[in-house]
């Protein structure tokens, strides 16, 4: 397993056997894709309980136990079903896969995208008044910064916009 | 019945149906906010026991705001614009009877949000969904994505704005069925009659019942 990050998000990209230390640490990245061949099991993580924690929180209990309790190795189409990957492709495409998905990130306005990983993880422990009074903070700066500007103007000339994070 | 020059309503017996008339991209306008709290507060008075909404041709069911319209707001209005956003997504999430979006198109940004306010969405094979807020350098539907998936898909979707086609939306759960475009408002009328034909007062019980089950203020230890 690799963790390549881009524009602040990191990705886990998961080649072969995903297991105890690496799956503790996929389980702490912002994205995770995998190749056919992958395979992924909860033994020998360190602490099961807060992995226990963090997959229900990632998937839903439903999946969460299923893959925790019985700690049984998950195949790649069974990851992705489970969504603790959400894209499985070739074992030879998964470079080409890692490297345009960073690309894709780094085409991204940085402050927006820097937003909605913050906004995400935080969501879940709000009231949804709560949550919309932050997502509403989150667009009132948003909207202001020279980014946002930037995409418009670049949606009505069809073109792509250069973001500079301001 | 009635209209406004971008939203058009009617009642055909206990099903309400909204068409968001906008075109090419049915993009949210003043007119369709309006135009959705007057049919619902139509539909309530005629006793409508289930609403349909949907964008008017096929390309989309509603393309989000629109951005000459956000790209003038400034310190002040941006106030004003997000809560008239506000009062229209509230107004489905609170309305006692369920609302089955039917998605013929495109659903992006402020688009899926309306989608994803929705109780029970259906969808053509043309249906697509994207949670584009990042890519213009905005945040969109972060709240609703984060309620209906969990953590690992909804941030997928949110951090990278891609497009989700209506298979996928499916196999996710966003989309409760897919069929072709041409049957898309017999799909969402027939589960609005579904709906329609339960007992009322427990199907609206049910609606609070679900929208507020995970709210941590709904837990004992915040009550």
């Amino acid at each position: 397993m690799e963790i390549v990050e881009a524009a602040g998000i990191r990705v886990a990209v998961v080649a072969g056997a995903c297991v105890g230390p690496d799956f503790e640490r996929a389980l702490e990245v912002d994205l995770r894709i995998a190749g056919d061949g992958a395979r992924f099991s909860t033994a020998g993580v360190a602490d099961p309980v807060a992995c226990g924690v963090r997959l229900a929180r990632l998937l839903g209990e439903a999946r969460a136990k299923e893959l925790i309790l019985a700690g049984r190795t998950v195949d790649a189409p069974t990851a992705l079903r489970l969504g603790l990957v959400t894209r499985v492709v070739p074992g030879s495409a998964l470079g080409a896969t890692a490297q345009a998905l960073t690309e894709q990130l780094r085409a991204l306005p940085p402050l927006a995208l820097a937003a909605a990983r913050d906004a995400v993880r935080a969501t879940r422990d709000l009231t949804p008044r709560e949550a919309l009074g932050l997502e509403h903070e989150h667009f009132r700066r948003l909207i202001a910064t020279r980014d946002h500007k930037a995409a418009v103007a670049a949606f009505f000339e069809r073109r792509d916009a250069a973001f500079t994070g301001e | 019945m009635g209209a406004n020059a971008h939203t058009r309503w009617w009642t055909e017996g206990p099903v309400g149906t909204i068409v968001l008339d906008n075109p090419p991209m049915n993009v949210l306008s003043d007119e369709n906010r309006r135009g959705i709290r007057e049919a619902l507060a139509e539909f309530r008075d005629a006793g409508a026991r289930a609403v349909v909404l949907t964008g008017a041709g096929e390309r989309a069911f509603c393309g989000g705001a629109d951005l000459k319209e956000e790209e003038e707001l400034t310190a002040e209005t941006v106030g004003k614009f997000l809560k008239a956003g506000d009062e229209t997504f509230r107004a489905l999430r609170e309305y006692d009877r369920p609302i089955v979006a039917a998605v013929n198109g495109w659903a992006m940004g402020g688009g899926l949000v309306l989608a994803l306010w929705c109780d029970v969405r259906v969808g053509s094979t043309r249906a697509k969904l994207g949670a584009v807020g990042v890519k213009v350098g905005l945040m969109a539907s972060n709240v609703q994505l984060s309620r209906l998936l969990f953590e690992s898909r909804a941030r997928d979707l949110l951090l990278t704005g891609r497009t989700v086609e209506a298979d996928e939306a499916h196999r996710l759960g966003l989309l409760s069925s897919v069929v072709a475009p041409e049957t898309l408002m017999d799909e969402a009328t027939a589960w609005a009659r579904d709906i329609a034909a339960r007992p009322p007062d427990l199907v609206a019980a049910l609606k609070r019942a679900v929208n507020t089950a995970l709210d941590p203020a709904a837990a004992p230890s915040r009550r």
